[in-house]
């Protein structure tokens, strides 16, 4: 990955977790990695764990960011989340998975921010 | 937490309890029904989770499963959409179910909450008794047949937001009532009447005699003699529906959801007129989730067949047995339904191919093979169930511009009564009904003939070619006859009646 594409998500994800914050998540972990791959944002609010992806675009030839998660992504995403709550022996808690979709202009300024709850249900199991 | 809310689903006629289990569990949003549910029951949840949402009330975001017991009858149709919708809604605590154990819930959800019709209304309100619920709630355009039956509360409602308050008893809901005597009474009157149709006296006089004795019908003749107009006009003279059989029959049209909205139940008996290309599976019913076919809407009625030999081959032939039997029972590989099938046939033919063989007027350009071939797609074995056969000629123009009118229905009904009345003292015993279902050696006790009726049956055999099989059918017609005519004995025109009437015994044609 270039030197410029981390800088993107870096940013991206340090704009989400302060704008998680403002809305009155507690952010308990960030880049959280596991066997699978790594968990953006891992928070909690009002009880619930609740694992957020972020997605930063600089451009938007491609569409929103969000658009860029797919069915395979959101499965990665349930197991990453199974993964830190086997860790962790919250099997039965309740969890969810939000996206932070964030659009930035070429100097890494938020241009938009959109918060997406609930945005993966499980139809795999 | 767990919470249930009680429905009901038709198999075959009769309808059965279903609980609508829910529990909300801890993890990923989930919503997962189980228990057998088919494709439109599987879409639920996207119409449940709408309609909850845009009614105002919040959907739990944790995994929901639903279950709906018994778990191994399978089950179909959107009707549980309100089931489900209120158990979640106990789980969130917007209603309390704990109450609601009286209660049958049906219902179909619309994305804004509006609740929207479902089929088999009457049946389940029928078996309610038996489940020992007390108070129904369905959709409001459905409220009116579930109101005909006795000793349960019927509550017709529109939207969900409707059905949650009425819960909460914040709003009072009106009670559906109906009186069903009184509606099956203003149903009880036909639109046609034989009294419309101008001449054919000879084939009036046919049916009347069909309609007597529960004899099935064919009726043989050029194009435009009227024959369909009289089919029509069967129903009107046999004797009228009881009340019985009239819930029985609107029972089957509420789970086939064409009951009629402004009738609410059928007072008069149903005239079914299948086009010649329907198939199997429509005419007996079918399908993997079976659902009444034509012969079983026909129940307590007549089955009109219209140009016999051009339904398919297979058609006819599934045809004969629920014509003996009075119901059908299909085989499925999850289940066996059976449906009730009470009808009488009347089946309607062209002599040839041109449809001009039998008219004077006209000249048939049939070659004799096709004319062989055209009559040879009725079977014999399904001729053998037609009692009666009768040629229907073209009207001449007298009869056409004749401004009389013919007997009325009613005069002609009040004789099939008598005669009726008369079978069923002399059959009782045996569970047939009409003459049309003796068994040979019921004819034998009870058909007997006077000594000259005997020489003219034995003339009829010898001379005209009657088979043995004609036989049986044309001693069945006759006693009819006699008892449209008060005698016990048969007598001489009573035979020579019932011969006129075995048209394709004659070798007529072809």
């Amino acid at each position: 990955m270039g030197r410029e594409k981390k800088d993107t998500g870096n940013a991206g994800e340090r704009i989400a977790a302060s704008y998680l914050r403002k809305k009155g998540y507690r952010v308990v972990e960030s880049n959280y990695r596991t066997i699978f791959g790594e968990i953006d944002i891992v928070a909690r609010l009002a009880g619930i764990i609740v694992f957020v992806e972020v997605k930063t675009r600089t451009t938007s030839s491609l569409g929103p960011p969000y658009l860029s998660i797919t069915k395979v992504k959101e499965k990665h995403m349930i197991k990453n989340a199974l993964f830190y709550l086997k860790a962790h022996r919250l099997m039965n808690a309740s969890w969810r998975i939000d996206i932070v979709s964030v659009k930035l202009d070429q100097a890494l300024r938020v241009e938009n921010i959109e918060l997406i709850e609930n945005a993966v249900e499980d139809d795999y199991i | 937490m767990i919470a249930k809310i009680y429905s009901s689903c038709v198999l075959g006629v009769d309808a059965y309890e279903v609980t609508a289990e829910v529990d909300i569990v801890g993890g990923l949003p989930h919503f997962n029904v189980v228990g057998l549910p088919d494709a439109a029951i599987k879409e639920s949840r996207d119409r449940i989770k709408s309609a909850i949402k845009n009614s105002g009330y919040s959907f739990p975001t944790t995994k929901i499963i639903v279950n709906l017991a018994p778990a191994d009858i399978r089950k179909e149709g959107a009707s549980f959409d309100l089931p489900i919708a209120l158990s979640i809604l106990a789980t969130e605590n917007v209603i309390d179910f704990s109450q609601l154990n009286d209660y049958i819930f049906c219902g179909e959800l619309s994305l804004d909450g509006k609740i929207k019709p479902i089929r088999g209304a009457l049946p389940i309100a029928m078996a309610m008794k038996k489940m020992g619920k007390k108070i129904f709630i369905l959709p409001k355009k459905n409220s009116k047949e579930a109101a005909t039956v006795k000793g349960i509360a019927v509550y017709p409602v529109s939207t969900l937001n409707e059905v949650v308050d009425f819960l909460n008893k914040k709003l009072q809901l009106n009670q559906e009532e109906m009186n069903l005597e009184a509606i099956f009474k203003r149903n009880s009157k036909y639109k046609q009447d034989f009294n419309d149709v101008k001449g054919q006296e000879h084939v009036k006089r046919g049916l009347e005699v069909a309609a007597a004795g529960g004899h099935n019908v064919l009726l043989i003749g050029p194009p435009g003699s009227g024959k369909s107009m009289l089919a029509k006009r069967l129903p009107t003279i046999l004797s009228e529906m009881t009340l019985e059989e009239g819930l029985e029959t609107s029972a089957i049209h509420s789970i086939a959801g064409i009951l009629p909205d402004d009738k609410v139940i059928i007072g008069t008996r149903p005239f079914r007129a299948p086009h010649h290309t329907i198939s199997d599976a429509a005419l007996l019913g079918g399908g993997t989730n079976p659902s009444p076919g034509e012969i079983s809407l026909a129940h307590n009625g007549v089955l009109f067949m219209d140009e016999l030999p051009e339904f398919k081959r297979n058609v006819l032939g599934v045809l004969r047995q629920p014509i003996e039997d009075g119901h059908i029972t299909i085989a499925r590989v999850a289940n066996t339904f059976t449906y009730p099938a009470k009808f009488m046939l009347i089946a309607a033919m062209n002599p040839c191919l041109c449809g001009y063989f039998t008219d004077p007027k006209r000249e048939c350009h049939c070659t004799p093979f096709q004319i062989q071939n055209y009559l040879s797609r009725v079977s014999g074995p399904l001729l053998d169930r037609i009692d009666i056969h009768l040629e229907v000629p073209r009207l001449k123009y007298e009869h056409l511009t004749d401004k009389r009118r013919g007997e009325q229905s009613c005069e002609i009904r009040k004789r099939v009564d008598m005669a009726r009345n008369i079978q069923n003292k002399r059959l009782c015993g045996h569970g047939v009904l009409f003459n049309a279902h003796l068994e040979s050696k019921e004819l034998e006790k009870y058909c007997v003939l006077e000594k000259e009726a005997e020489e003219l049956l034995k003339l009829a055999i010898l001379e005209l070619g009657i088979s043995a099989r004609a036989y049986d059918k044309i001693l069945k017609v006759s006693r009819t006859i006699a008892d449209l005519d008060g005698k016990d004995i048969i007598e001489a025109h009573h035979i020579s009646e019932a011969i006129s009437y075995r048209s394709l015994d004659r070798n007529l044609w072809g």
